[in-house]
């Protein structure tokens, strides 16, 4: 089984470098793939990177028309092919996490597609190779899916549909809220 | 194969990826002091900067990097940089020849001496510099220029935790143990440092021991990305760490929690502690810092009863009138459990600067010469006089610490030559300084870009970025490093060292200054610090490369060097005994009135470093965080009925700044915080409290009394 990318929101200090380092990636031409999001503004300062999912399943190679979008042997969704990329943005509208983005002047799609320049070459992707805090971490798909350090989650139900992601999240504590990711959880008097 | 010293840390087993047309050049970040190590990729051709790749066996890092170090490169080829010397005439700084400038600095430092003495010629030099370049400063100030006052931004920065650390353990070296032991640690106490935004990469190993199953106490009136994740949020007043040590204290000798034998055998000071913390019950505690009792005694305890632990802590415990009593009191913690000189047992402060360890260290301290040596000592004086070769009588005495300088600006000292500083953004009381350099007769200042105070320069001189240099740095740990530069000097733009050389050798001092490169300055930097506290002696630029960095002391040319300090528990004192030091609790110089009612402390941001004169050039880091801001409480900001997003004055008796109102739940109902990473109309510096701690001389920047008005908009303006 091939490496997979683990995100284990706890660790995560919304720095970005993951944003900043996805761009020094050859294949990415200075765009960043990656995403940053407060998760409780004005409440607690946590955040959490959103990479692309890697859907096993992928429904933005799915929904092109032109067939831009490769999924390579280990699995991994590629970003659209340059040549073959309309910028139609199907695949933005057909994404269950709102991943691709749309370059609107080249008009081509971009997406995280695990740095496939590093990891075909045995290397892990920029954002878990730079990430200061090992919130993004590079990592045997089955051990972290079925050996898992923590209770993770890979399969999502979007109104029935339950979409399997090679992408791991290693899910928050928010029954104790220890560590303040719960809505509305902070902890100030 | 890694040296063993190194075993522990978080380094990883892949090999960096070099790209065609392309090499890698080793060298670590030049932003804070934890000096992560990262490849720079240079086009062969050209010797352009390209980017950045991970360096992955870098022992400390692992080839992680913050925000700041992925986009550190970005200032090599940055259109802003300075790339001919500037002259101002007639009110404007125009470029010159490297001639005109150093001819006109040569006559302007000769007239100034000439005229009011040596002393009349200051220097005010930094942190971010190698090892050789801030001894190099030390060495020009004093057989260069002849001048006593020489002093460094690290004054505001880690003077506090010098002296503090030097009165309690009889030594300096910010970590007392390899960052990796951090790892094997019970309990972390982690005061007045927001770790995981000012030190990201500390975050692994603290996250190491968690995995372990450590607790975590994080002492800050924020609930920063650090606090947010501890098991106690100890969420005091500003201010008010003394009183809270005090308390932590009081518990853990009522409830039987200090290692007595420890004490007896390897202290000195226990029963004054004893006696002084009596009365620092939970309750008074608990009014004084405004943290809850139980939270107060939770900690105690956690501490107390764990086997190894580290008491760490950074600025925001240190830049306070009373800095050293606090750096001093969060020792205690550890002397009197007994948690010192092991794996998972120690105290550390978090460097701030780059080279904010090894630039306190060479003498570029206006108290202090090479190696750790007091210039008052007459030893000392000897010895250097010696290994610069003058008479002892050349080198002058102590002169005025970095903010007494300033002040002293116009008046006993007519010139400046200002280095790798922005002090027109980092000191207290901007508005002032402003004024004090506008008594100078003379301004020369070396920047590689025209920062804020290069601006009010009359001479400014282009030197190089970072990775243009070779040299060597010591990070938070106390490890020495190599750092390997790029063979070029974009433009005109010159490497500071060779800058002063010819300087001295313009003033007929260039007998003394005869360095062809930074290896040549760092091997008489080893000789001068050799039998001091910060021997370097045996550490030589092939032994950093293969070792991976060197802890001092590292005496002989046998030694490994030293990772952990006090595994004998002898301290460096005559009698071995650590010194436990007790302190009322005196509180803050300034406290809030009527007038201004709310305290204020400042602090930095991940995406921005010290005086912002690199990261706010750098357009994405900038584009992270534009523009300070003052964070409000939801009820605090009822008051005023300001909302989120609305502009809001904040004045003290200093002075006034604009900032946008961001309202947040993480910071405590009785202050606000605003980052300081700005200049200009937008530096909270203009507000902040220039009282010196009597003993570091660090200004009080983490707490004074502020007042908060709304700004009220006219209809129409806002999107104007």
């Amino acid at each position: 089984m091939g490496k997979v990318l683990y995100i284990d929101y706890e660790r995560c200090i919304g720095c970005k470098a993951c944003v900043i380092g996805c761009e020094e990636c050859s294949g990415h031409d200075h765009l960043s793939r990656m995403f940053v999001d407060e998760l409780n503004p004005g409440e607690t300062v946590a955040t959490s990177p959103t990479p692309c999912m890697h859907c096993v399943t992928p429904a933005c190679a799915e929904s092109c028309p032109v067939q831009a979008i490769a999924i390579a042997a280990d699995g991994t969704v590629l970003s659209a092919s340059m040549e073959k990329c309309i910028g139609c943005k199907n695949c933005t509208y057909a994404c269950p996490f709102g991943i691709p983005k749309v370059d609107d002047q080249k008009k081509v799609m971009y997406k995280c597609d695990m740095c496939y320049d590093r990891t075909s070459k045995g290397r892990p992707p920029m954002c878990a190779s730079v990430c200061p805090t090992d919130t993004i971490r590079f990592v045997d798909e089955d051990a972290v899916k079925y050996e898992p350090p923590k209770p993770v989650q890979f399969k999502w139900d979007f109104g029935g549909t339950v979409i399997e992601t090679r992408t791991v999240i290693g899910l928050p504590d928010t029954e104790t809220n220890q560590f303040g990711y719960r809505e509305g959880g902070g902890v100030q008097p | 194969m890694g040296h063993a010293q190194n075993k522990e840390y978080s380094q990883r087993d892949y090999d960096p990826i070099v790209r065609d047309g392309e090499e890698l050049i080793s060298t670590h970040c030049c932003f804070c002091g934890m000096q992560c190590g990262m490849n720079i990729r240079v086009r062969k051709e050209d010797q352009s900067v390209l980017g950045v790749e991970p360096r992955y066996d870098f022992p400390m890092n692992g080839g992680r990097l913050c925000p700041k170090g992925v986009a550190a490169y970005r200032q090599a080829e940055h259109q802003e940089r300075l790339l001919h010397p500037l002259i101002r005439k007639n009110g404007k700084l125009e470029e010159a020849t490297w001639d005109e400038a150093l001819d006109l600095i040569v006559s302007k430092i000769q007239e100034i001496q000439g005229k009011y003495g040596k002393d009349a010629f200051g220097i005010y030099s930094g942190s971010s510099m190698t090892n050789e370049k801030c001894y190099l400063m030390g060495k020009f100030a004093r057989i260069g220029l002849g001048t006593k006052n020489i002093d460094y931004n690290g004054r505001y920065c880690m003077s506090s935790a010098s002296v503090g650390f030097n009165q309690s353990l009889g030594i300096d070296r910010g970590g007392t143990n390899p960052w990796s032991d951090i790892k094997f640690a019970d309990v972390l106490l982690i005061a007045g440092s927001n770790t995981a935004e000012c030190h990201p990469l500390s975050m692994p190993y603290i996250w190491g021991a968690r995995d372990r199953g450590a607790k975590l106490i994080v002492v800050d009136p924020r609930q920063t990305k650090t606090a947010l994740v501890a098991d106690v949020h100890l969420n005091l007043r500003p201010g008010t760490d003394v009183a809270l040590v005090n308390g932590l204290l009081h518990v853990m000798i009522k409830e039987d929690l200090v290692d007595y034998d420890f004490i007896q055998n390897h202290t000195t000071g226990f029963e004054e502690l004893k006696e002084l913390v009596q009365s620092y019950n939970p309750t008074y505690v608990s009014e004084v810092t405004g943290v809850e009792v139980n939270r107060i005694v939770t900690a105690a305890r956690i501490f107390g009863q764990a086997k190894n632990g580290f008491a760490m802590f950074a600025r925001g415990v240190e830049q306070h009138a009373t800095g050293t009593d606090a750096v001093s009191n969060y020792t205690n913690l550890c002397l009197v459990t007994g948690k010192i000189g092991r794996q998972g047992s120690g105290v550390a402060t978090f460097t701030g600067q780059g080279n904010g360890q090894g630039g306190r260290e060479h003498g570029q301290k206006t108290d202090q010469l090479p190696g750790f040596r007091k210039i008052t000592d007459p030893k000392a004086r000897a010895y250097i006089a010696g290994v610069w070769g003058v008479e002892e009588s050349e080198i002058p005495g102590p002169g005025l610490s970095a903010f007494e300088m300033l002040k002293a600006l116009g008046k006993e000292i007519k010139g400046l030559l200002l280095v790798c500083s922005n002090p027109i953004v980092s000191s207290p009381s901007v508005g002032d300084v402003g004024e004090y350099l506008k008594g100078l007769d003379f301004f020369v200042c070396m920047d590689m870009f025209l920062s804020e105070s290069a601006e009010l320069a009359d001479v400014v001189l282009p030197s190089t970025v970072w990775i243009e240099d070779d040299g060597t740095t010591t990070n938070v740990e106390g490890r020495v490093l190599r750092l390997n530069g790029i063979d070029r000097t974009p433009g005109e733009s010159k490497r500071d060292w060779k800058v002063i050389c010819e300087i001295a050798e313009r003033l007929g001092r260039g007998q003394y200054f005869q360095f062809n490169s930074p290896e040549e300055i760092f091997n008489e930097l080893r000789v001068a610090s050799k039998g001091g506290t910060a021997d370097y002696y045996g550490i030589t630029y092939e032994k950093l490369e293969k070792m991976q960095g060197v802890f001092w002391p590292c005496p002989t040319e046998e030694s490994e060097g030293t990772p952990r300090l006090f595994e004998d528990l002898k301290f460096n004192f005559p009698d071995g005994k650590a010194r436990i030091l007790s302190f009322e609790y005196k509180g803050p110089n300034e406290r809030t009135n009527q007038e201004y009612p709310v305290i204020l402390t400042t602090g930095r941001v991940v995406f921005h470093y010290l005086s912002g004169n690199q990261t706010r050039r750098i357009a994405t880091l900038r584009g992270f965080c534009p523009d300070p801001y003052v964070e409000i409480h939801p009820k605090l900001a009822e008051k005023y009925k300001i909302s989120n997003g609305e502009t809001v004055k904040v004045t003290s008796p200093r002075g006034s700044i604009e900032l946008v109102a961001k309202i947040t739940k993480i910071t405590r109902e009785d202050m606000v915080f605003v980052p300081y990473h700005w200049g200009k109309s937008l530096a909270i510096n203009h507000l902040t409290n220039p009282a010196l701690e009597p003993k570091s001389k660090i200004p009080e920047f983490k707490v004074c009394a502020c007042k908060l008005e709304k700004v009220e908009i006219q209809a129409g303006e806002k999107h104007g």
